[in-house]
């Protein structure tokens, strides 16, 4: 589903954000992402999701280049950032119907999602409302549900769980199993390890740029009693 | 004291690295041009203040131009000054944290007023500066004239941001309640704006007694009273510069007295206005939960249209560039400065096609809004960048986007001028014909501008629209543009009216042809480089 090969991104400033990257992830997977702030899991979304192109290798979304066939690829994925920054003087409806006609959901379908959704994270009520009346939390959860919308193949998230209130987080959860069990996708960073741990079939750890690990648990774990948190502490532990 | 000093530090920092930031040029010569762009132009200020000094010296009172311009300066850092204050106040993302701190509220006030009081200060650098640099030089060295005068010029900005601050922000809290608050701020800075000038205009109009006037000129500096005598500072800054000591204690103590009220009112403001302000949204509730397929394209261009009219600053800003003739016409009209009849004058037919032209094409020419297209959505600008639409049309669209705007103040100012000016079918239909290829060349060449320097990260939403190069560059290639196309009718001027107007439409067609291509081979891969 997601074929990441020799991905490098060096910044203007001769950082290298990430260094030779190679990750593949299989449809039907929940792969989390993990590594200490700044290691470059924002910068490789931003590159899967076209926000901004590899300096080196190539990103493939089902098959389709992500900077040689630009749409193709983006039809198959939908994606949640980091911070919830969107046009905030709209109402969350329109956000949604927005949303909903850029992958071009049909109106039975987009009535459905919308509202089994956003009953779900619990803000139906609330889409008659200007997004700017929303608490950060709220905003996260449109910005989710937008993202469900479209039943994507790819779903990729960026921390999502900061801002979620502990019903919604276990909602995102069941949301993000039921949608790998349908044959779909997940791709997510996080710093909460125990989701981390508990959701994913296989784990990433990214440091300085580079991938020192993709596998599951149990291979990483190998044997010991370790919990993920001893594990990606040691392995990432400052030098 | 030092909380003062710490938060003003601050915000100065902050400034200047956003103005450096805002170079964002990887050319070095490309950067050293961009930063001696402001410098640029300085060029017709001076010409302008040259050409004042040489008129005011021939009645032997040079050091009218000083006043003069200080008035000017005045009436233009005060209007100006408006929507710097509102931005930096009510719309930059650092007062919450600043509110939190625990620092006095006239401290905040002081602090926030600081980089306002930069962006005035550089402002009233080039007409007042030029004057004064121009009143001590020329002739004779005068060097403490000079020195007075950059003093004089570092205190000149206080007076009027200062009674802008005490008026506007009270007039916020005003008008920025209830559910239609954008729009309350919007109609109520224009027509705030607009009665200061009426006011103004009807007071110099007013009319003196002849007895009084020839008494004023009789006196010794006659002629600098009777300009001043409706602003008293502009007399004491002029003497003041001329060496005064009692006028230069006079125009301290104004600007001291100013800087202790804002201080006495300070705390009021802030509690009063600001935290007020801050604490009502602009929310819309209610209305039916709907679903509703539309055409991408059109949703898309919403959304971009949406950003403007849904922030006050924008939407001022592009109101008061737009429709500036407007504005201007209206007020000249209703206190009798501009005839109506005047246009119509039999001396003027054969110019009245360049007339029309040149009204309904000024949308397009001082708009600027694709040279911010991309700047406007700030941070937001992620999402565009991942829903699945081709790089062409996600540029094309912020394009239309600018040519609807500029279309719909063209079709009114059009509207509107066949009122004023005689124009036949024809007429209207080559004017039209221009303004469209002007505005698309125009509006195409803008957006390259704001692709190579895209500034996404801004503190406050004046920085976006109007405080930054863009602007500049963009106003810079239609004073070129405007230069080649001067030269070219002075060259072809024997020729009929109408074929000019339809040679110079397609040279602007030509020239967006080229411009449109130089995207597709260059600024669409540019454009995917853009990172939020």
């Amino acid at each position: 589903m997601l074929n990441i090969k020799n991905v490098s991104k060096t910044y203007s400033n001769n950082k290298k954000a990430v260094d030779n990257l190679t990750l593949e992830i299989k449809k039907g997977e929940i792969i989390g992402f993990i590594g200490p702030n700044g290691a470059g899991k924002t910068t490789t979304i931003s590159m899967v999701t076209g926000i901004i192109s590899p300096t080196e290798g190539t990103i493939e979304i089902n098959g389709k280049d992500i900077r040689k066939e630009p749409i193709e690829a983006k039809k198959n994925f939908t994606f949640v950032p980091d911070h919830p920054t969107i046009i905030d003087t709209i109402k969350g409806i329109d956000y949604l119907n927005f949303i909903a006609d850029m992958y071009e959901v049909d109106i039975q379908e987009r009535k459905e999602r919308i509202e089994k959704y956003t009953k779900l994270f619990q803000i139906y009520d609330a889409l008659s409302q200007t997004i700017n009346s929303y608490s950060h939390g709220m905003k996260q959860k449109l910005l989710i549900s937008g993202a469900l919308l479209p039943n994507p193949n790819l779903f990729i998230l960026d921390e999502p769980m900061v801002g979620l209130d502990p019903h919604s987080a276990k909602t995102l959860k069941d949301i993000m199993k039921e949608h790998c069990d349908r044959g779909g996708t997940v791709f997510f960073s996080s710093h909460v390890l125990e989701v981390v741990e508990n959701l994913c079939h296989r784990v990433a750890i990214i440091q300085k740029g580079e991938l020192i690990v993709c596998d599951t648990l149990d291979n990483i774990k190998k044997n010991s009693s370790a919990t993920l948190e001893e594990i990606f502490l040691e392995m990432t532990k400052y030098e | 004291m030092n909380k003062f000093i710490s938060l003003t530090k601050i915000q100065i920092i902050d400034f200047f690295s956003k103005y450096a930031r805002s170079m964002n040029t990887k050319n070095k010569f490309l950067g050293i041009l961009v930063i001696f762009l402001p410098i640029i132009l300085i060029l017709p200020a001076y010409q302008i203040v040259t050409q004042l000094y040489n008129i005011f010296s021939t009645i032997n009172a040079p050091e009218l131009t000083i006043t003069y311009i200080y008035i000017a300066n005045t009436i233009f850092i005060f209007f100006i000054g408006i929507a710097f204050i509102i931005s930096v106040f009510f719309y930059s993302k650092d007062l919450r944290l600043i509110s939190t701190l625990p620092v006095k509220e006239d401290t905040i006030v002081f602090s926030k007023l600081t980089s306002v009081y930069i962006y005035l200060f550089v402002i009233s650098c080039f007409f007042l500066g030029t004057s004064i640099v121009i009143y001590s030089t020329i002739g004779e060295l005068k060097l403490i004239s000079l020195i007075i005068g950059i003093i004089a010029l570092l205190i000149s900005p206080l007076l009027p941001m200062i009674l802008s601050t005490i008026i506007i922000l009270p007039f916020m809290s005003l008008v920025g309640s209830g559910k239609k608050r954008n729009l309350l701020i919007i109609v109520g800075n224009l027509l705030f704006i607009g009665g200061i000038v009426v006011m103004q205009t009807l007071l110099t109009r007013m009319q003196m007694d002849p007895e009084q006037i020839r008494n004023i000129l009789l006196q010794e500096d006659g002629l600098l009273i009777m300009l001043g005598r409706n602003f008293p500072p502009s007399i004491w800054l002029t003497k003041m510069i001329q060496g005064s000591i009692p006028h230069a204690i006079l125009f301290l103590a104004i600007n001291a007295i100013f800087i202790l009220i804002l201080k006495v009112l300070a705390k009021g403001l802030y509690r009063r206005t600001l935290m007020k302000f801050n604490q009502e949204q602009a929310v819309i509730q209610g209305g039916k939960i709907y679903y509703k397929k539309r055409n991408k394209g059109l949703q898309i261009i919403k959304r971009h249209i949406n950003i403007i009219i849904s922030n006050p600053i924008f939407l001022l800003n592009t109101l008061l560039t737009i429709f500036l003739p407007i504005f201007m016409g209206v007020i000249f009209l209703f206190t009798g400065e501009l005839d109506g009849s005047l246009f119509k004058s039999t001396i003027l037919e054969p110019y009245q096609i360049y007339i029309y032209s040149a009204i309904i094409t000024s949308p397009a020419v001082m708009g600027s809004l694709s040279a911010t297209a991309i700047t406007r959505e700030g941070k937001a600008f992620w999402q565009t960048k991942v829903l699945p639409i081709s790089t062409r049309d996600n540029i094309r669209y912020r394009i239309y986007t600018t040519l609807i705007i500029s279309f719909f103040a063209s079709l009114v100012l059009g509207i509107i001028a066949v009122y004023f000016i005689s124009v036949n079918l024809m007429t209207v239909l080559i004017s039209s014909i221009f303004c469209i290829s002007a505005t698309l060349f125009l509006s195409v060449i803008d957006i390259i501008i704001n692709i190579e320097r895209p500034l996404l990260n801004w503190s406050s939403p004046t920085a976006a629209v109007k405080n930054n190069l863009n602007i500049i560059l963009s106003l810079l290639i239609r004073v070129v543009i405007g230069v080649i196309v001067y030269f070219a009718y002075i060259i072809i001027s024997a020729w009929e009216a109408s074929i000019i107007m339809i040679l110079f439409s397609g040279f602007f067609i030509i020239l967006y042809f080229i411009s449109k291509y130089i995207i597709r081979k260059i600024y669409e891969d540019k454009f995917i480089d853009i990172a939020p």
